[in-house]
């Protein structure tokens, strides 16, 4: 290329004129995004009433099809048309798991459009919401729709719970269940039970590795995001737990014995591994004789196992045997950000496919535990009876700590500090107490300034 | 772009006054061709990469939950608060050990891949092409099979291991381990792409020097190292800036197969994390992705500045 050096020099400075243009174009478009200028109205106009507000034609309902429920959440969707001719529902793909729908939500949070109506949200992800006034408070609507909440399961109900107000309603429910390969328990000459408590199983896991072929007696669920959840359970049968109301309580006594417990269970005595994956196909694939999964994984548990499977009660502790169990799963929640229109068509949406017959259809197809105490299980229990020790287990759940569900990043932290226990045979004590300096430091940060 | 203005510039570098005043309808008309071609792409290259940048910088100076309306301004906070934490040296090194680990790797072994594929001997055209092919391949599928293959429990490695009386590391639990697993995969993934590199540079090299050499009486060993190697700095230097930069951006083998970042957590993951992963601090997270646009930006400039002095262009 040749040119005169006269011409460059336009050129250059035309282009440097135009980069500045844009520069400074795109320095004043930076002026969007959050505001810096305080005090917001979203919070404000969610307590409005819905007293003579008519439903929307249509509302968007963002799901990740929890348990493969897109078949059954289409018919619930065609069955709702069927008597609400005048509510069209949009059931759209927001994410393939609950990570994925969160971060999908508060982008459209972020870029203030392109919201749903409805949204599936996560037991760790809904406190988020609430603190970044993202979705509203369901009592107005609820009185709207004189939707009541007598018949639910009240712990499933409770979890939604907060500052007098409720968040969400459950959706996808589930807990986690004692599974236990009965083949090998028979052959170890044990009961055909669940152990009553961690120590009980101790005692049966040298007999259960003696006569299986199976690598572990038991074998912990994965970490990255099932720790914080399954661990609950080994820290309240030593009277422990992650935290005490908003005081962590990470490292207390109860906990440290009740995770040294663990380890040596995986070191000191041999019986027990920590999956990788999934502790349920672990458990299906025969690589341990038991295990703590979602009741969620029943159905593909019973498809994959080449041998009788038994479920039962999560075991107790010394200082508890009930409650010992954790909820868990999603609930729907409804956005702020939407018009009020909206919001009230999601809502008779909502409230249709919590009615018995209806959360029955929708437990029959996912295996989550029906949300209504007059929901008619009959079918499916005649199908999978096991899933009645998951639905009576229901009655001795406990909820979750706060230090688990509420605090953004909690669940990674506690997912670290036991990879650390279980798996390098950290120090328990010392692993705890900097698990506790990180989860107060979270909630310093991101959680306190915002609960006013 | 040829530009036919044939007005005589008054000196070499600085056009008059008058010049720069008022345009000739040529040159004119030149501009608004110029004009033509380049600004929809400079704009998109505006709306899509400058302005995102922008929007950073500017996010970086607040405390921002990901979701809210609502933020406060905090200056350097975010950068003051990552620089005096325990996340920084943690991140730093991390960043530092895979980026050098896979740099490294893919480039001494796909040199040693293109040397093996430039002999001449049959099947070269296949092994080629198998060696490329993991370069195209998805991260995210082969993420999926490398975990199938490292899992402790029933992966390939753990029978193998197994068939040997030896028991199967904790490649995913452990943080050293996951770290290791994670730059095997994705030296295996990449290394392809520096051995056809490498291979176009070889094969590129002037035959004549290596006939004279060889007549000369220096052995492969000596050809290889005194004449090759120098010979192939243009290509070396290249690949250097190349893979380095994609390994600095590396995100996909990461988190698909150590979601959690426990040991694995390189700068740009942990930007990831701090926003959308987990705990949602959107100004913290914009901060560290500033720290690692500065750190892509000097590790570039300082390879154009000092390495490149050492490369022989033919």
């Amino acid at each position: 290329m040749n040119q005169p050096a006269s011409n460059q020099h336009l050129l250059r400075r035309q282009f440097l004129g135009l980069s500045t243009a844009v520069a400074v174009g795109a320095a004043l478009a930076a002026c969007g995004g959050p505001s810096t200028s305080g005090g917001s109205t979203a919070q404000a106009a969610a307590d409005v009433d819905f007293s003579g507000v008519k439903p929307a034609a249509s509302f968007d309902f963002w799901s990740t099809h929890p348990g493969k429920s897109q078949d059954v959440e289409k018919e619930l969707i065609a069955k709702f048309q069927a008597k609400h001719p005048d509510i069209k529902v949009n059931l759209i793909t927001g994410g393939a798991d609950y990570e994925e729908i969160a971060q999908k939500f508060q982008t459209a949070q972020a870029a203030k459009s392109g919201l749903p109506a409805l949204v599936v949200l996560s037991d760790v992800w809904w406190f988020r919401y609430y603190m970044n006034k993202s979705i509203i408070p369901m009592d107005g609507l609820l009185k709207q729709l004189d939707f009541k909440l007598d018949d639910f399961r009240e712990t499933l109900v409770a979890d939604y719970g907060y500052d007098g107000k409720q968040w969400a309603m459950p959706y996808a429910r589930s807990t986690p269940l004692f599974y236990y390969n009965k083949d090998h328990f028979k052959a170890a000459g044990l009961p055909d039970r669940a152990p009553k408590t961690w120590a009980e199983f101790a005692e049966w896991a040298p007999k259960l590795k003696a006569a299986s072929k199976a690598r572990f007696a038991f074998m912990y669920p994965a970490l990255a995001g099932y720790a914080g959840w399954t661990l609950q359970n080994n820290l309240w049968g030593e009277g422990g737990g992650w935290s005490k109301d908003w005081e962590i309580t990470a490292d207390s006594d109860a906990n440290v014995k009740a995770l040294q417990f663990a380890q040596d269970s995986v070191y000191k005595d041999g019986w027990a591994g920590v999956s990788s994956k999934d502790s349920a196909d672990d458990f299906a694939a025969g690589i341990a004789s038991a295990t703590l999964s979602s009741t969620g994984s029943l159905v593909g548990v019973l498809k994959n196992a080449k041998f009788n499977v038994g479920v039962g009660f999560l075991p107790g502790g010394p200082a508890s045997q009930s409650p010992v169990c954790p909820t868990g799963g999603a609930g729907l929640g409804i956005p702020a950000g939407v018009p009020k229109e909206q919001q009230l068509a999601a809502a008779t949406f909502l409230k249709f496919i919590s009615e018995p017959e209806n959360t029955a259809l929708f437990s029959a197809a996912t295996g989550y535990m029906p949300t209504r105490k007059s929901a008619d299980m009959s079918t499916v229990l005649a199908k999978t009876p096991q899933i009645k020790t998951a639905m009576d287990q229901l009655a001795v759940t406990r909820k979750q700590d706060n230090a688990r569900v509420f605090l953004p990043g909690a669940d990674q932290e506690i997912a670290k500090a036991a990879a650390a226990i279980l798996t390098q045979k950290a120090d328990v004590k010392a692993s705890l107490g900097s698990l506790k300096g990180k989860l107060e430091d979270i909630y310093a940060k991101d959680v306190k300034p915002k609960l006013g | 772009m040829t530009i036919l203005d044939t007005a005589p510039a008054p000196s070499a570098n600085r056009p008059s006054p008058r010049a720069r005043r008022g345009w000739s309808p040529r040159r004119r008309r030149d501009f608004l061709v110029f004009l033509a071609f380049a600004a929809p792409n400079l704009l998109l290259i505006a709306v899509f990469t400058y302005l995102p940048l922008i929007n950073n910088i500017y996010y970086s100076t607040l405390d921002w939950t990901l979701g809210s309306a609502e933020a406060t301004v905090v200056g350097l906070g975010n950068y003051l608060t990552f620089f005096t934490s325990a996340d920084a040296p943690r991140v730093l090194g991390t960043t530092a050990l895979f980026t050098a680990c896979t740099v490294g790797g893919s480039m001494l072994l796909g040199l040693l891949v293109a040397l093996a594929l430039n002999a001449k001997v049959r099947g070269t055209t296949f092994a080629r092409a198998a060696v490329f092919a993991p370069y195209v391949l998805s991260g995210v599928g082969v993420g999926l099979v490398w975990l199938f293959i490292f899992d402790p429990g029933y992966g390939v490695l753990s029978w193998i291991l197994r068939a040997f009386g030896a028991t199967s590391p904790e490649w995913i639990n452990d943080p050293q381990l996951a770290l290791v697993m994670v730059i095997v995969v994705y030296v295996w993934k990449n290394l392809g792409y520096c051995a056809v590199v490498f291979l176009a540079g070889l094969q590129s090299l002037p035959g004549d020097v290596m006939e004279a050499a060889a007549l000369d009486g220096a052995g492969g060993v000596r050809r290889f190292l005194a004449i090759s190697l120098p010979l192939l700095s243009p290509t070396t230097f290249f690949l250097l800036i190349t893979t380095m930069l994609s390994s600095l951006q590396a995100f996909d083998l990461i988190r698909i197969m150590t979601p959690l970042g426990n040991g694995t957590s390189t700068l740009i993951y942990e930007a990831y994390l701090q926003a959308f992963g987990a705990y949602n601090r959107a100004g913290y997270s914009a901060a560290i992705s500033v720290v690692l646009f500065a750190i892509l930006l000097l590790v570039t400039v300082l390879q154009l500045r000092f390495v490149e002095k050492k490369v022989h262009y033919a």
